[in-house]
């Protein structure tokens, strides 16, 4: 099991070019930048910028929706990345609609990357007589950031990988369910990544606990219902944290996630602790875990000394 | 007119491998060129990445990143694209917006003819401008214009590229924006451009394909205007039906052609920098295919004043 670095898009770039080169540094696998709503920052950009500051480690966008850019973008985006980073990056995808966009869009962008000549029309794409001018030169995977369960089973049927976010119980299930669509184009296991991000602090001081009840707090306000079915969790105990969200913000609604929440939609402790939490997936069939945010009190701290856990650990 | 120092660019179709771009913008910088500007469209690399690869390799050459489409990017993806390049490498970018290549637009299923589509490139601007100003990026915005619209709304903006080389639509530009132009507006022109010391035909074939894309493209009040329209019409005919630019070439004539294009042996370019510069004009960018190799680009480059 391998472990990779998780960066907002709305962290400052000084400080996800420091996490980035701390991350190569102590051989991470990949580093995965998210895109986050209302800020300033052009996720691709930001991993251009990251891919020209590293060498060796994977570098992927979390992830981009084809309905936000047009698809002969996001080709030329992912093949752009991938020439600079010589086939070190990985786009992630996501529309939460049905899966016939999404296949639609993975489709397409293979087909541009192929440098074939397109004319497609659907409900959301239309191409006509379009080819890319350039050579793509590497193969882009793709990797599926979704949750809902026809899109992970859709994953399993062809992306190259999934990204799985949501409390523990759920990702036991969704691995169970992408691993339906792997099985049902007899796709080899082995070709196939699964990655799970969930929110990871290091814990130095009780106080810091405030960190994870935060992130938790951030992440069940947006976690979709289905989600919460799976993993067993009422929607009465998440309708209070909505709630809270929305009258006091992330800090009032921080202040009610309860224990068991708390555990099962991140992972914090001590550096051992947490890795050995995230090492606990791998029965599930996890091949990589992205540590953070929040990460800890201290953020490059927390990345140095979970590697070395990591590490040691190896 | 007051005569302006002219800023000289070569501009960089993003269909080679990002590396043979840096190096060739890496050469640019060598031979002291003042600017490169990197294209973005439909079927090209992705313009500011390629932006940002140019800039880790480079220490001073300004970077301009387009023609950038509001048709097909937001203006948050456009200021987000710059806000981030700057941090990291500095005020050396600069961006031009307009409406982009339609054939290639409508290739990539954009809609090229929204309502009132040079207002929806002013809003695109204005939220562009606030993004950068909040952000703290002084960066130039250009608008890339042809028609008398477009070349009305370059107004509010820092500055206007002209699609065209000839002297004589230069100036019609020019008389229409300069009673409304602020203090220190820019004018500038990017044009397909061939300036050589030893001629290439392959090259001079190129520049015929560029120049006749952009004759073909530009709106029919300018055709009109130059009575370009009748002789055109059979070349946009086949365009229209699908053939290839390449194949149709042959019907757009080489007079019409080369009020497009910049096209000169490198010993009369000096003349005819002199007149832009009567003119008023303070930025030229040579487009295709002057960067078909690193030795166009020190041809044009030995050719340019101070060289």
């Amino acid at each position: 099991m391998k472990l990779d670095l998780g960066i907002s898009s709305s962290s400052s770039l000084s400080a996800a070019i420091q996490f980035s080169k701390l991350a190569e540094r102590n051989s991470l696998n990949c580093i995965w930048i998210r895109e986050a709503l209302n800020t300033q920052q052009e996720t691709f950009t930001i991993a251009s910028i990251i891919l020209l500051e590293t060498s060796k480690v994977n570098v992927g966008t979390v992830v981009t929706s084809p309905l936000d850019r047009n698809i002969s973008t996001i080709a030329r985006a992912a093949a752009t990345l991938s020439q600079m980073g010589g086939g070190r990056f990985r786009l992630g995808l996501d529309a939460a609609r049905p899966n016939a966009l999404m296949r639609d869009a993975a489709t397409l962008l293979r087909r541009i990357w192929r440098g074939e000549t397109i004319t497609f029309t659907s409900d959301r794409f239309r191409l006509s007589n379009y080819y890319a001018r350039y050579k793509a030169g590497f193969a882009t995977p793709i990797y599926f950031g979704v949750r809902d369960l026809k899109l992970l089973a859709l994953a399993g049927e062809i992306a190259e990988g999934v990204i799985l976010s949501g409390p523990k119980r759920y990702i036991e299930k969704a691995v169970a369910i992408v691993d339906q669509g792997l099985r049902k184009r007899r796709r080899r296991r082995r070709s196939f990544r699964f990655v799970v991000w969930v929110p990871t602090v290091i814990i130095d001081k009780k106080s810091d606990l405030k960190l994870a009840r935060e992130a938790v707090a951030t992440v069940l306000a947006d976690t979709p219902k289905a989600v919460l079915e799976m993993a067993g969790i009422a929607q009465e105990m998440v309708k209070p944290i909505k709630a809270m969200m929305a009258e006091k913000g992330v800090n009032g609604a921080s202040r009610i996630i309860a224990e068991d929440l708390l555990r099962e939609a991140a992972i914090y402790g001590s550096p051992e602790e947490v890795a050995l939490d995230l090492r606990s997936l791998e029965k599930y069939g996890i091949d990589e875990a992205v540590f953070g945010p929040p990460y800890g009190r201290e953020p490059a701290k927390a990345i140095g000394e979970m590697a070395q856990v990591w590490k040691r650990l190896r | 007119m007051e005569k302006a120092k002219i800023d000289f660019a070569v501009g960089l179709n993003a269909y080679e491998t990002v590396k043979e771009i840096v190096d060739k913008c890496v050469e640019a910088e060598r031979l002291g060129l003042d600017y490169v500007w990197i294209g973005d469209s439909p079927p090209h690399l992705y313009c500011p990445s390629v932006a940002a690869a140019v800039a880790s390799r480079t220490r001073k050459i300004r970077i301009g990143l387009g023609l950038l489409s509001p048709l097909l990017h937001t203006p948050d993806q456009i200021s987000g694209g710059i806000i981030p390049l700057t941090e990291a490498y500095g005020d050396r970018f600069e961006i031009c917006l307009g409406v982009g290549d339609r054939s290639q637009l409508l290739r990539a299923g954009v809609d090229t003819k929204p309502a009132r589509v040079w207002d929806h490139v002013l809003k695109a601007k204005r939220k562009i401008a606030r993004s950068l100003r909040a952000n703290g990026a002084a960066t130039k915005i250009w608008l890339g214009a042809q028609g008398p619209k477009m070349l009305a709304a370059s107004k509010s903006f820092d500055g206007v590229l002209m699609n065209y080389a000839s002297p004589r639509m230069i100036n019609w530009a020019i008389d229409r924006i300069k009673p409304v132009a602020r203090k220190g507006f820019n004018f500038g022109i990017y044009a397909p451009s061939y300036v050589y010391r030893k001629w290439r035909p392959q090259a001079y074939r190129l520049l015929r394909i560029a120049s006749a894309v952009v004759a073909l493209g530009a709106p029919a009040a300018v055709l009109d205007e130059f009575r370009f329209s009748k002789r055109l019409r059979r070349a946009m005919e086949e365009l229209e039906a699908g053939l290839r630019i390449e194949s149709v070439v042959r019907h757009v004539p080489s007079e019409i052609v080369d009020n497009f294009s910049i096209y000169t042996p490198s010993c009369r370019l000096r003349s005819y920098l002199s007149e832009l510069g009567d003119l008023g004009i303070s930025h030229i960018v040579f487009g295709f295919p002057q960067n078909l190799s690193k030795i166009t680009i020190r041809e044009l480059a030995s050719a340019l004043p101070n060289s």
